[in-house]
């Protein structure tokens, strides 16, 4: 049985603890992708506490630039060493800001956004095609990547082949470069979409770690390819940060970053 | 190997690869909506079990092959050129050869031979899959080749694009062929101009070597059916024996055949006067048959001849190129 259990308390607490690591791998560089790590910190602390077990589950990071986010998780529980988050993004460092076949503790990522559903979908394939109905295919996506042509011609494929054991874990936190994705393309109904295509879905707050955990848990059991759709921001858990803060892409100077490695310290004491 | 015109066989990879896959329990096939028209409707009767449909979406069925891959398989994916290479290239680049993967892209009905039109007339798909590090390319000539091919590159490391004539397919070498990755075939000697070409242009180089020879022109005609790695030892001791070289390729002149053998020729700081057969920069346009377009395009044994002509600095008249009677069922050079 895939389902592994935690407690919540033990989950917000993973996700503070992945926020911070977030804020110490971009507070050098002085800015980076720390509104992804942000927004989907609940969601990868729910799969890494409630769902993914490394070795047996294969993990689609689809967009590269949350790759920051699955270094940060894959510390806490040992799959990535800690002192090496300290070379994120830096010159010949392993651990490149936008994931890439290099990048430890994911099976695969893809810096060109909207390759990772049909991967995953490659991955639940392939799996069956061997006789292997254990593994979980779990791939992390954004909402930013729904404007991509080709998910959904993987969201079609998968609903078609009916991959039951595919996981969608959807970041839907409205940020794009460009702005809030809402302001550039409508997506919305995008549970309707998704269910359109043949899949179970969940929409619910991204946040909240008790809607996240019954989600997976349902997501385990569901006779087709699932998607929670996480409702997020990309300042969620970090009250440091500024109103305007560009959430694709977070300007960190040295003293903001001490307020708000000093919030997230002081939350986890 | 066999004098024009040729017969012609029907299926001769489709037949292969079910042969391959009949014993390789690892190969799995992908068809892009032409799974008849590339040869794998043997394949999806055969072997049900490991056929999957892509359906029209080209960009996730080879993200989907690459995964397939990286769990240890081995996909060979269908559709025609213009499609698998086109549409699909971001796909190509980092679903597939960045990660190095065993995927074997095939794609049917290569450059003018679609009376189609531009949508589906592969005129520069050997230029953009050459360009991506690590990528194989192979444009084979007959029917035993295509069969050959199968099994050159079941185990090649890293990942393929296979060109493919559609339809029926001519029988021009002898079996058993042994298809090489790294030399290309010199199929006739001659010290005075080196016809390289590859894929559908090789019966036009023969018989452009048959009139150039009863001129008093001896021709050296080589095959180079590897595009990349491309075979470059061979083709410069072939052209240091000769005055002239002229390549012949069913594509555009840029990035193409062409483009390799003048990069190796000015690489080795060989000068020999180049001309190149091919699609000269332009678009082709659709029609009621290829032959057509072969001869509209400058892709012909007349033209192969008045380039070597030309290279050699002849001023006399080009002889003139016999028309081959051709029955149904039959190949011959245009």
């Amino acid at each position: 049985m895939p389902h592994l259990a935690a407690e919540s308390s033990e989950v917000r607490r993973f996700a503070d603890a992945l926020r911070l690591e977030a804020v110490r791998m971009v507070a050098p560089h002085g800015f980076g992708y720390l509104g992804q790590a942000l927004s989907s910190a609940e969601l990868l602390a729910t799969l890494y506490l409630r769902a993914y077990r490394p070795g047996v589950d294969q993990l689609v990071c689809s967009p590269g630039h949350y790759i920051i986010a699955v270094f940060a998780a894959a510390a806490q529980i040992g799959l990535v060493d800690r002192e090496q988050l300290a070379t994120y993004g830096f010159d010949d460092s392993a651990l490149e800001a936008i994931g890439t076949e290099r990048s430890p503790a994911v099976d695969l990522t893809c810096g060109s956004l909207g390759l990772g559903l049909s991967s995953g979908a490659g991955f639940a394939l392939a799996n069956r095609l061997k006789g292997d109905s254990d593994a979980r295919v779990y791939v992390v996506a954004s909402d930013g990547e729904l404007e991509e042509g080709q998910l959904w011609e993987a969201a079609l494929f998968a609903g078609h082949h009916h991959l039951d054991r595919l996981v969608v874990l959807l970041d839907a936190n409205d940020s794009q470069v460009d702005g809030p994705v809402s302001s550039i393309t409508t997506l919305e109904p995008v549970a309707d979409k998704w269910a359109a295509f043949g899949w179970n879905t969940h929409d619910i707050d991204g946040h909240d770690v008790d809607a996240l955990g019954d989600a997976v848990a349902a997501a385990l059991h569901a006779d087709r390819p699932s998607v929670i759709i996480a409702r997020t921001s990309t300042r969620t858990g970090l009250d440091v940060l500024p109103p305007d803060a560009d959430g694709h892409f977070i300007k960190l100077p040295p003293g903001l970053a001490r307020e708000a490695i000093a919030e997230l310290e002081a939350r986890l004491a | 190997m066999r004098n024009p015109p040729y017969p012609t066989v029907l299926k001769p990879y489709g037949t292969a690869l079910v042969d391959m896959a009949s014993a390789r329990e690892e190969i799995v096939c992908l068809s892009g909506d032409l799974t008849r028209q590339c040869e794998v409707d043997l394949f999806q009767e055969k072997i049900p079990e490991r056929f999957i449909h892509g359906g029209m979406a080209e960009a996730n069925m080879m993200s989907v092959a690459g995964a397939l891959a990286r769990k240890g398989l081995i996909p060979f994916v269908h559709t025609f050129g213009v499609f698998a290479t086109r549409r699909p290239y971001d796909q190509i680049v980092n679903s597939i050869a960045y990660p190095r993967l065993p995927v074997r892209i095939v794609g049917f009905m290569p450059g003018v031979s679609s009376p189609g039109g531009p949508s589906h007339q592969a005129i520069e798909d050997i230029a953009i899959m050459r360009a991506i590090p690590g990528m194989t390319v192979i444009d084979v000539a007959d029917a035993v080749q295509s069969r050959a091919a199968v099994a050159a590159i079941v185990d090649l490391p890293g990942p393929v694009y296979l060109r493919l004539k559609r339809g029926e397919i001519p029988v021009i070498f002898d079996e058993p062929h042994h298809l090489s990755l790294e030399d290309a075939q010199v199929l006739t000697e001659g010290d005075a101009v080196a016809v390289i070409a590859c894929g559908m242009m090789i019966p036009a180089a023969l018989a452009a070597a048959e009139v150039l020879g009863a001129a008093g022109v001896s021709v050296a005609v080589v095959n180079t059916p590897v595009l990349k790695p491309f075979p470059g030892p061979t083709v410069l001791d072939v052209a240091r024996g000769v005055r002239a070289v002229v390549t012949a390729e069913n594509h555009s002149v840029i990035g193409g055949l062409g483009s390799a053998v003048a990069e190796t020729l000015a690489t080795a700081g060989l000068g020999r006067p180049l001309r190149r057969v091919g699609l000269q920069d332009t678009f082709a346009e659709g029609a009621k048959s290829a032959p057509h377009l072969f001869r509209k395009y400058g892709l012909s044994t007349r033209d192969i001849v008045a380039a070597a002509w030309s290279a050699l600095g002849r001023e006399d008249p080009t002889p003139t190129v016999p028309e081959l009677p051709v029955t149904a069922g039959e190949y011959a050079p245009v």
